[in-house]
């Protein structure tokens, strides 16, 4: 028989192991993990069972590697975002990019890289344009599943004897990817075009070398050129040690040994998570939801996206008996034209960040626990668009707002179980981002994002405050960083740190308070500055009586005459926005603009010396009722500056006497006064099943904000079954909708549309 | 009879230790309670004890002694448990709440990985100046030293004012850039110190600048508050004790253990590196037993109870960390740059009741050994408990026998917690545990030494400290060190290494030199004008020090260093300067070339970035006097055979799956020119070192033992 041309391909030889090529290794493993349940079919752990020493020596090994790289290659780096902040993160993949062992850092991207490497298997690039050993790739393509464009991914395949045996993957936040704004979370994108220089899985350099038509368009294609590229040497630098570590292991344990390892221990990871969850957990459903506001009417925008509207979140953890954990978004709203888009890999993976913080607080966290977990992420919804078109340079605004509730749901159960200590009323929506760029004060093409917001409140746990002004959801190693480091890089002055008090929400427990600073423009040839922040809503949510966070807004004065001032010895604006109702700032300056309003986003402004602008880092949410907080810690709140006295004396119900400045609680006024809180409180409650009635009322008229019936009828044209949960609930009968088409509001890109599907049909 | 020398003083927070090492590097150990209220007291009975070992007393011995050198922690402690000075601060207006607020990092330092991302865990120690005790003045600089907002001085007196009203009693006084641009912080210092002397107080005003002037508010400010809080009470105490060894007797400057690596005076201007801790004696012990082997490079190993430390002595220098961490705060104090792992021979060890895996600490027993040590009261399997399993450490002569250990209560333990939930037997998982233990500080060690851009190969491991011994086999092996050398007076290698420390000034400051590639000329003399103007002014300070203990400059051996980046990076590299001065364009390519030699042997060559340029970001000037150093012992050859009285017999052990009968020998019986061979175990007080098969032990003729893998 002759042969035919298929059958002449098919014998070349995949670069996969005995042969076959990475596309049918990944279709294999994919396979047999669904239909055994077990990763690999791996019904047994025949490795670790056997020589459980050994197994934990390669663990070990692996494992160590991979976190020293990351430390020694960051050092390399000239960016704060990675040196200072630790924005870097390396994981290491089997073939078919299932993660074995992960670094510290920003340990969102171990599924993002993962995607990018899977996106090349799919896409047959061992045929075109091929992988060899010491090729390097580069991805940060949005659509390929990265969480937004300025995480860039280097990604090295590591060969031994011909074969793949895995890939190393390093990921940076890297300060700008030459977007419509500067940046690297910039205000002004809305759609893909706009989000920046992306990179789709690209080969950048052969035998460990960089193209030089890579090196020069990318350099061209960004602002900030020197740390874009010692960012690329960093993460060159550590891919390569996890590719020598890697092939170190397999020369002292056989590369047999190491096959069946990397099966064994992702595993193994499946296996521990499933156990943490029966530990930890009670099976039930968990029901929440979280909201975050985009005010883009008013912003210099295409007519499309100039629209105030919300991004709505609900969610429900469900636990099953066989402690299999299940995350369904079903009910959230449409994509948009805004930079707040996500991929469906970007929040599952963030899911990860956050339960390796509270669930799974250890270093066996790999592609396991993504295998014993199954998420619900509607297709049309904001982050699972279904048009090409959608911008996600800023997408962390809409993930912290919708992982905020998660973790009120996994309290609960917490709670439950009696693992107080372990309750977090949720993470603070971790903003402002303060942007900008220009030329900068050594004259050169640059740009900034303030990381401070990395040291943001926490959220109360049922036994204790959450601690102040020290972590991200996105990254627990949280730390703002000295101010003379960042001056370094941005030509702004600091003119204030300063706690912001009450910005942790009230409780027996408050969540932890967030800060502000204050920086002054100086020095730049030529400057623009922007904010990203949320002002309008409160997205994170008290626990069990707790209040939320104090929600954000935004200062920012241009053309002062701070400069005179300071040439009288006149006092100019310092420290922070400690009282926003009673504000100082004005009194210290004239300026010819001043913003202080809740339109906490903004597109850049030119921004010039003596400008002032104010960076507001939020606080955590709070557990309990605050009528049950000790008096005593009101009291050393207030002296120590965390609460203002109208609060300590509304929210808290406690009286207090003065002296010099020194506040002291008077134990029995308070409790009295307490009583008589919790009597107004009764006076005003009425039955649920009444309230309920007037709420329904309200429904059925459709008696709400614009923005309100926005977002629901986004989620009902998108969601059949969201619609019933919420009509039933509301017994609200099968006739009455809200359509998006009847708001008035620009509707371009909503194409899915169950209704017009139906009148289609 | 001896002669005495060198006297070296450990204060701990219950007990005084003294080591007094005699002409032939022969030593003895003294113990005594510590006298917190009167350290000297203490002190004093520690070296009565130590002398009467050798049958002598403080009147006859003290006068003979060379050099004395104390290290103590009750700076540290005073320190951890916030019991310093009332110190006030002043900062820039605006940054008041700065300090407290602390750096985020500050609420994890120290914690284990799975700690570090469990965000329930943190948290923030109360800050050493509080909040009411911190007042602001308006004034800004940037970084370039240009003057944003000039000083309002109208603020200046009220602000001290409201600290000398509050009753505090040191002032600290510390702005941004101030480093760059000192002028501000120093008129504040010169008004605040007016209105002390006007006031009538005894308050010193320390300004930043004055102390670590260098880049990084939050080190710096830590680092002078820690000099205010902890450091200054300790002058008095160190005044003291100088007294009392005088009025005893001897007749030499008292010096004490300082961060970097050297002693200093106890006049010196800044104490505060001085409050440090055990490990650095090792390596200090290292560095000067590697001078006189002639071995340039050493890799310097120590466990004790809770944690392994390791740190590189290469082309026989210390490597120097210019911002560590120390009780959980940001510093910017040279501190010898260590790696320190919490797995050590106390370490817990536990199987992870939902992975299935060994974990070993983070946490460990501490003095309470184990669950082996009735007295303990622990029910946690620790390291030292397979130890007891397996037969290497004789459960009836554990510290000489002070702490008598059962061996039926570790094998229950581990059989119940290990070795049942991994399906081994006994003996294999407590083996199984100890090549777990063994494996990770072996690639902890391997990582570290590649991470500096070096390979095993290239040192010399030293191995010491309580636990070291007993483990140097299985963390060495197959990693292809040169040599490995264990002192027999492994145990007591802290003091000897405080004994043999350098007399030795180390100042640092930032600069900023930035300096493009293929530069013009005139760029390159600007700034290496200005490096040897740093160098300069730094030497001045060191000549200033030397001069309080009456040494001139000639007499003090001067070392230039300077820290170098490409630009816009955040990490320098510290660098011995291939020049002795700078005055040429010519001195400018050496200073390059040396930098991309080490630059590319620590990141790989495809990290080089000349086209970025270069910066100069700091200038590091140490000066060395020659001081009394002891001596390492130097014994005759004997046989390769151990005398018999050094047998002890034989005790049976199980390794690696099997029982064997393993040779037991006195430590100190072993003479110079013995060889053992495998499977032995070295007993001696406080260390044990074990030759297990594949290894053979040679003691020479400086005490030291050379553990050899014998190639098969």
């Amino acid at each position: 028989m002759a042969k035919t041309l298929t059958g002449v391909q098919k014998k070349k030889r995949g670069i996969g192991w005995d042969g076959k090529t990475l596309k049918e290794m990944r279709k294999e493993i994919t396979e047999i993990s669904k239909e055994t349940g077990h990763y690999a079919g791996l019904k047994t752990l025949p490795f670790k069972e056997s020589d459980p020493i050994r197994f934990e020596k390669i663990y070990s090994k692996l494992r160590g590697g991979v976190v020293h790289a990351r430390e020694t290659a960051k050092k390399v780096a000239a960016s704060p975002i990675v040196e200072q902040e630790g924005e870097l993160c390396f994981s290491l993949y089997t073939p078919e990019a299932d993660s074995i062992v992960t670094s510290t850092g920003i340990i969102i991207h171990v599924g993002t890289m993962g995607a990018a490497i899977k996106f090349m298997i799919e896409n047959d690039y061992e045929d075109n344009p091929g992988i060899a050993d010491k090729d390097i790739f580069c991805n940060n393509d949005n659509h390929v599943g990265n969480v937004h464009t300025c995480d860039v991914h280097t990604l090295v395949p590591i060969f031994w004897e011909g074969e793949v045996v895995g890939w190393a993957g390093g990921v940076t936040h890297v300060i700008d990817t030459g977007a419509s704004a500067p940046g690297s979370m910039p205000m002004g994108p809305v759609q893909r075009y706009d989000d920046g220089y992306q990179v789709t899985c690209r080969k950048i350099g052969q035998n460990d070398v960089l193209s030089k038509d890579w090196l020069l368009e990318s350099t061209r294609s960004v602002r900030a050129v020197k740390y874009w590229t010692l960012d690329e040497k960093t993460r060159i630098a550590g891919c390569h040690m996890i590719r020598d570590l890697v092939l170190d292991v397999i020369k002292e344990e056989g590369v047999d040994a190491y096959k069946q390892f990397m099966r064994e221990i992702i595993e193994d990871g499946r296996r521990g998570f499933v156990n943490q969850v029966k530990t930890m957990l009670i099976p039930g459903k968990y029901r929440q939801a979280s909201f975050v506001d985009v005010p883009f009417k008013d912003l210099d925008l295409p007519s499309f996206a100039k629209l105030n509207t919300i991004i709505h979140t609900p969610s429900e953890i469900t636990v099953h008996k066989d402690a299999q954990f299940e995350i369904d978004f079903e009910g959230a709203n449409r994509w948009g034209w805004h930079p707040f888009n996500a991929t469906p890999v970007s929040i599952t993976s963030g899911i990860w960040v956050m339960l390796s913080q509270t669930l799974v607080p250890n270093d066996r966290i790999n592609d396991g626990a993504y295998y014993a977990s199954k998420f619900g992420i509607p297709y049309g919804s904001w982050f699972n668009p279904d048009d090409i078109r959608s911008a996600h340079s800023n997408t962390w605004h809409a993930l912290v707002a919708a992982w905020s509730p998660l973790w009120r749901g996994l309290s609960r159960s917490y709670y439950g179980r009696g693992y107080l200590e372990e309750v977090n009323a949720g993470n603070a929506h971790t903003s402002n981002w303060l942007m900008g760029g220009g030329y900068d004060q050594y004259g050169q093409l640059s740009a900034m994002n303030s990381f401070e917001t990395s040291s943001c409140g926490v959220g109360a746990s049922a036994v204790q405050d959450g601690i102040s002004h020290s972590a991200a959801l996105w990254n627990p190693e949280g730390d703002m960083g000295d101010m003379e480091i960042w001056e370094i890089l941005e030509p702004l002055i600091f003119l204030g740190r300063q706690i912001l008090p009450g910005s942790g929400g009230a409780g027996k427990y408050r969540g932890g308070n967030g800060w502000q600073s204050l920086r002054l423009g100086w020095g730049a040839e030529e400057w623009t500055m922007f904010v990203a922040g949320a002002g309008v809503m409160a997205t994170d949510c008290g626990l069990m009586g707790g209040y939320p966070a104090s929600a954000g807004y935004r200062f920012q004065a241009n053309k002062t005459n701070i400069k005179e001032r300071i040439e009288k010895g006149l006092p100019i604006p310092l420290g922070g926005d400690v009282d926003p109702d009673h504000p100082t700032y004005e009194e210290n300056m004239d300026a010819e603009v001043v913003y202080r309003d809740r339109q906490a986003v903004s597109t850049q402004e030119q921004f010039g010396d003596y400008d002032v602008i104010m960076n507001y880092l939020r606080g955590g949410p709070g557990f309990g009722d605050p009528l049950e907080r000790n008096p005593k810690q009101v009291e050393e709140d207030l002296n120590e500056k965390y609460i203002l006295l109208r609060y300590a004396e509304q929210v808290y119900g406690c009286v207090f006497t003065e002296k010099n400045g020194v506040y002291t609680v008077d134990l029995q006024a308070t409790e009295q006064k307490r009583k008589q809180i919790r009597k107004e409180r009764l006076d005003r409650s009425q039955p649920t099943k009444e309230w309920m009635k007037g709420e329904r009322k309200q429904i059925l008229n459709e008696n709400a904000a614009i923005q309100v019936k926005h977002m629901y009828a986004q989620s009902f044209a998108l969601s059949e079954k969201f619609t019933n949960e919420f009509k039933s609930f509301w017994n609200i009968p099968e006739e009455w909708m809200i359509y998006e088409d009847d708001l008035g509001v620009p509707t371009l890109g909503s194409r899915i549309n169950r209704f017009k599907q139906k009148k289609k049909q | 009879m001896a002669k005495s020398q060198i006297l070296a003083i450990d204060a701990g927070g219950t007990m005084t230790d003294t080591f007094i090492i005699d002409e032939k590097g022969d030593f003895v150990v003294g113990k005594a309670q510590t006298t917190p209220l009167d350290e000297h007291i203490g002190l004093l009975n520690s070296a009565k004890d130590a002398l009467s070992q050798w049958n002598t007393k403080m009147e006859d011995e003290f006068p003979n002694l060379l050099a004395g050198v104390y290290s103590g922690t009750a700076m540290l402690n005073r320190l951890v448990s916030r019991v310093g000075r009332r110190v006030g601060l002043v900062v820039n207006k605006g940054m008041e709440d700065n300090h407290r607020m602390g750096r985020g990092l500050q609420s994890f330092l120290g914690y284990s990985y799975s700690d570090k991302i469990h965000i329930n865990t943190h948290h923030f120690d109360p800050p050493l100046v509080p909040r009411k005790w911190t007042v602001g003045v308006t004034e800004r600089v940037d970084l370039f030293g240009n003057v944003v907002i000039p000083l309002y001085e109208h603020e200046i007196e009220p602000a001290i004012q409201k600290l000398i009203d509050e009753d505090v009693e040191a002032i600290v006084i510390s702005l941004l850039h101030s480093y760059k641009y000192p002028a501000h912080e120093r008129k504040i210092r010169d008004i605040a110190e007016q209105i002390v002397a006007k006031a009538n107080k005894d308050i010193k005003v320390f300004a930043t600048v004055d102390y670590y002037p260098v880049r990084k508010e939050s080190h710096r400010t830590n680092t002078t508050i820690v000099e205010a809080y902890a450091a200054e009470p300790s002058r008095k105490t160190l005044e003291n004790i100088d007294t009392a060894l005088r009025e005893a007797g001897t007749n030499f400057d008292l010096r004490i253990m300082a961060s970097h690596g050297g002693t200093i005076s106890i006049k010196a201007n800044e104490l505060a590196r001085t409050c440090v801790s055990g490990p650095i004696g090792g390596m200090v012990g290292a560095k000067y037993l590697a001078e006189q082997l002639g071995l340039k490079n050493v890799a310097c190993s120590d466990i004790g109870g809770t944690s392994f430390d390791i740190g590189l002595i290469t082309q026989g220098e210390l490597a120097i960390n210019a911002s560590p961490d120390m009780a959980r705060l940001v510093l910017s104090l040279p501190l010898v740059s260590m790696d320190t792992t919490g797995a050590g021979t106390g370490s817990f060890v536990r199987i992870d009741p939902n992975y299935g895996n060994i974990t070993l600490g983070p946490d460990s027993a501490g003095s309470r050994v184990g669950v082996c040590n009735p007295k303990g009261g622990l029910d946690t399997v620790t390291v030292s408990d397979c130890h007891v399993v397996l037969g290497l450490i004789n459960p009836d002569n554990f510290i000489g026998g002070v702490i008598k250990l059962s061996k039926e209560k570790a094998y229950e333990a581990v059989k119940t917690q290990i070795a049942d939930p991994l399906g081994l037997t006994v003996e294999d998982a407590a083996y199984g545990v100890i090549e777990l233990l063994e494996s990770q500080l072996r690639n902890y060690l391997e990582s570290m030494i590649l991470g500096k851009g070096y390979s095993p190969s290239q040192y010399v491991c030293f191995s010491y400290g309580g636990g070291g011994p007993l483990h140097t086999a299985g963390y060495t092996k197959g990693l292809g060190f040169e040599d490995v050398l264990i002192p027999a007076w492994a145990a007591g290698f802290s003091a000897f290494g405080c004994g043999a420390a350098d007399f030795e000034y180390r100042y640092d400051k930032t600069l900023d030199l930035n300096v493009d590639d293929r530069a013009e000329d005139s760029d390159i003399l600007l700034a290496g004008r200005e490096l040897q103007a740093a160098w300069d002014e730094l030497k001045k300070k060191v000549t200033e020090e030397f001069k309080k203990n009456d040494y001139s400059p000639e007499e003090v051996d001067f070392r230039l260093l300077y820290r170098m980046q490409y630009q816009g990076q955040l990490n320098d590299l510290e660098i011995e300067a291939p020049i002795s001065a700078f005055k040429s364009v010519n001195d400018w390519d050496s200073l390059i070339q040396t930098f991309e030699e080490t630059y590319s042997r620590v990141y790989a060559k495809s990290a080089l970035s000349p086209e970025l340029g270069y910066s100069i970001t700091g200038a590091i000037v140490r000066g060395v006097v020659e001081v009394a150093k002891p001596q390492i012992p130097q014994e005759p050859l004997f046989g390769e055979t151990p005398p018999v009285d050094a047998f002890l017999g034989f005790r049976k052990i199980y390794w690696n799956g099997e029982h064997l009968q393993a040779k037991i020998y006195e430590m100190e019986k072993l003479l110079p020119g013995n060889r053992i061979d495998a499977f032995s175990i070295l007993e001696s007080t406080a260390t044990t070192l074990v030759v297990p098969i594949g290894f053979e032990a040679y003691l020479d003729e400086n005490r030291i033992f050379h553990l050899k893998e014998i190639k098969e």
